[in-house]
């Protein structure tokens, strides 16, 4: 198949998703008044930030073929850890910020190694990881504890316009970035590369271990960005931020026609599947449909998705 | 003797002996120092206790094997033991109705897995994930979020109850056990799972029925997975929405532990069910030590960590 024909087919998953947003967006307008409201838009955008970071991290990961469960731990430690840090003058913030950023890295750098030199599977790998983690953070705080100065949540609740937060330009720009990276520099070629046959690109001359360990500390970067936004959205670190972000991580990134088993896919779907899920998520709520029924969507959605692409791939 | 009794060399059942000496040694290991640190421990009340702690897990990890074994990874089990406990005890008031509608159930949700991985060719990951949440959805749906009714006098005997002094649970579990080994070492459809496992084209090419086996794995774990649940909530003694949770990593990492290959066409009852027992007796060493609760999961991580290093450093021999 040739490069055109393949990025058309994933124009195609990506016009399918606008298509399902464009709908859900229909059913919300006529489901209540209050849906096309500023206040409401720039709610359904606060409340996909995270996620959008996450499972952005999760592409890049899948991309290459591996797994990243670690999300629930990893957040969870450094939300608390920056909490308990970041104090309430701008030089500790700072502080704070760049350790946090650093340690996210350096742990996904960690994971990264295990995964590379060990040969376990990733899945297990970071399952371990993660497990420790959020013990980590129990062990340092049980409740949700510490704080943020004051002008953090000022910028994570002020709104352009009324509706545009802060947030959801820096999402935007962290999928320019890492779509750039992923199409247009050397390192995003090998990501590809490794996920659709890691044999072949180690006889290619891959460096697949030094790809592998970028990869998963690319990925520590991302949440802990992630992790810094939860705190100032909440201003508190709570060990128990990143609860079930693990799995839902996944989700987008599957529905936004990425495969699980590497090499195919990009950030594009995941931004579009993370704003249908967040949009679909909100409609229901304005339908009365109570959050347990969107679980059971979120699930069907899983596989109707991975069904589609599985024929498609076939064919 | 010795020889034969360490397992010779290189053939496969030699090396699986090796492998559950070693997971014995290991526990004894864990016994001994518990024992070091606090002498009250080695009972035979305080082993029978940790036994039938351990023994939901075992039923679980029993089914996530089979399911490794065909090269596949079942994360809805702790969502399957959920909602067969709330659903089969909130609708049924007859036991036995609520016993045998739990096992359909199971037997229901891993034919769905089944299907979606076999007929779908859905990657096993993304199929459980998505019963597991339609589940989740579906038990929290029925509740309205709230921990739902009161337990039958006989869940709680099954589960903590005896027969001669010998716990109802264990007589179950080892019975399953004896079942699933001989199944596994010796029948024909456990040697076509088996098969299957460590070489799906060449299974398919030899005329076995591919479908058929893999779904019957996944129908395997979803019923285990509901024997699990009752007897867990039999145990518990509150039948609650999160009833399991957690059980599907801990079953992936006593199977992991316990010999099971995530590529498949490798897997031992014995190997699984003495994992399922070591992480269970390593939780109680931390309780034993009066380390918090959250040290549990820090030692849990490393463990794991550690078993999956030392196995995969034993099979690249």
């Amino acid at each position: 198949m040739s490069d055109l024909a393949r990025a058309v087919r994933f124009q195609n998953v990506h016009l399918a998703i606008v298509g399902l947003i464009a709908a859900v967006f229909i059913v919300g307008v006529f489901s209540s008044d209050r849906f096309v409201t500023v206040l409401n838009i720039a709610n359904v955008q606060d409340q996909l930030v995270a996620l959008a970071l996450v499972a952005l991290a999760q592409t890049v990961v899948i991309l290459s073929g591996g797994i990243d469960l670690s999300f629930a731990g990893l957040l969870g430690l450094l939300s608390v850890l920056f909490a308990t840090f970041a104090g309430s003058d701008p030089a500790t913030f700072s502080a704070a910020y760049i350790c946090i950023l650093a340690l996210g890295t350096a742990i996904g750098a960690l994971t990264g190694g295990i995964v590379a030199f060990s040969g376990i599977h990733p899945l297990i790998v970071t399952l371990a990881t993660s497990t420790i983690m959020a013990g980590a953070a129990l062990l340092h705080t049980k409740q949700p504890s510490g704080s943020v100065p004051l002008f953090f949540e000022d910028i994570v609740y002020a709104r352009f316009f009324g509706f545009l937060p802060w947030g959801t330009l820096f999402v935007i720009a962290a999928y320019v970035i890492v779509g750039f990276v992923l199409w247009r520099t050397r390192f995003g070629i090998r990501v590809y590369a490794i996920g659709d046959d890691e044999r072949a690109a180690t006889i290619s001359g891959v460096p697949v271990r030094l790809t592998k360990v970028l990869i998963y500390a690319l990925s520590g970067f991302i949440v802990a960005l992630a992790a810094i936004y939860l705190v100032g959205r909440f201003g508190v670190g709570d060990p128990r931020a990143g609860i079930g972000f693990d799995l839902r991580s996944i989700t987008p990134v599957i529905v936004g026609g990425t495969l699980l088993a590497g090499g195919r896919g990009g950030v594009l779907g995941t931004f579009l599947a993370v704003i249908l899920l967040a949009l679909l998520a909100n409609v229901l709520n304005f339908l009365n449909v109570s959050n347990f029924y969107l679980w059971i969507v979120e699930g069907v959605i899983i596989v109707v998705a991975v069904s589609l692409f599985v024929v498609r791939a076939r064919s | 003797m010795m020889a034969r009794l360490l397992g010779g060399t290189g053939t496969v059942r030699g090396r699986k002996t090796r492998e559950i000496l070693l997971l014995l040694a290991f526990l004894i290991l864990i016994w001994g120092i518990t024992t070091v640190l606090s002498p009250r421990f080695l009972s035979v009340k305080n082993i029978t206790d940790i036994l039938i702690q351990a023994a939901p897990l075992g039923f679980v990890v029993i089914g996530q094997m089979i399911v490794i074994v065909v090269r596949g990874l079942d994360l809805s089990v702790a969502s399957i033991m959920a909602t067969a406990a709330v659903l089969s005890i909130g609708v049924f008031d007859n036991t036995a109705t609520a016993f045998v509608a739990a096992l359909l159930l199971g037997a229901l949700v891993g034919g769905v897995n089944g299907y979606l991985v076999s007929y779908r060719r859905v990657t096993p990951f993304l199929a459980t994930l998505a019963t597991m949440i339609v589940l989740q959805g579906i038990r929290f749906a029925y509740t309205k979020g709230a921990p739902s009714g009161s337990l039958p006098d006989t869940f709680r005997y099954l589960a903590t109850g005896d027969v001669g002094g010998v716990p109802v649970i264990l007589i179950v579990l080892i019975g399953v056990a004896c079942v699933a080994h001989w199944m596994l070492e010796r029948s024909v459809p456990g040697r076509q799972l088996l098969l299957y496992g460590d070489n799906p084209e060449a299974a398919h090419m030899s005329g076995l029925p591919a479908k058929r086996i893999v779904i019957s794995a996944y129908v395997i774990s979803g019923v285990l997975a509901a024997i699990a649940g009752l007897f867990l909530v039999g145990y518990v003694g509150i039948v609650d929405n999160w009833t399991g949770q957690g059980y599907e990593l801990d079953s992936i990492a006593a199977a992991v532990i316990g010999g099971a290959s995530l590529r498949g066409g490798k897997g031992s009852v014995i190997g699984a069910l003495l994992a399922a027992l070591i992480l269970v007796s390593l939780f109680n060493i931390v309780v034993i030590l009066g380390l918090s609760i959250e040290f549990q999961m820090v030692v849990k991580g490393a463990l794991i960590l550690l078993a999956a290093a030392v196995y995969i450093r034993r099979t690249r021999d």
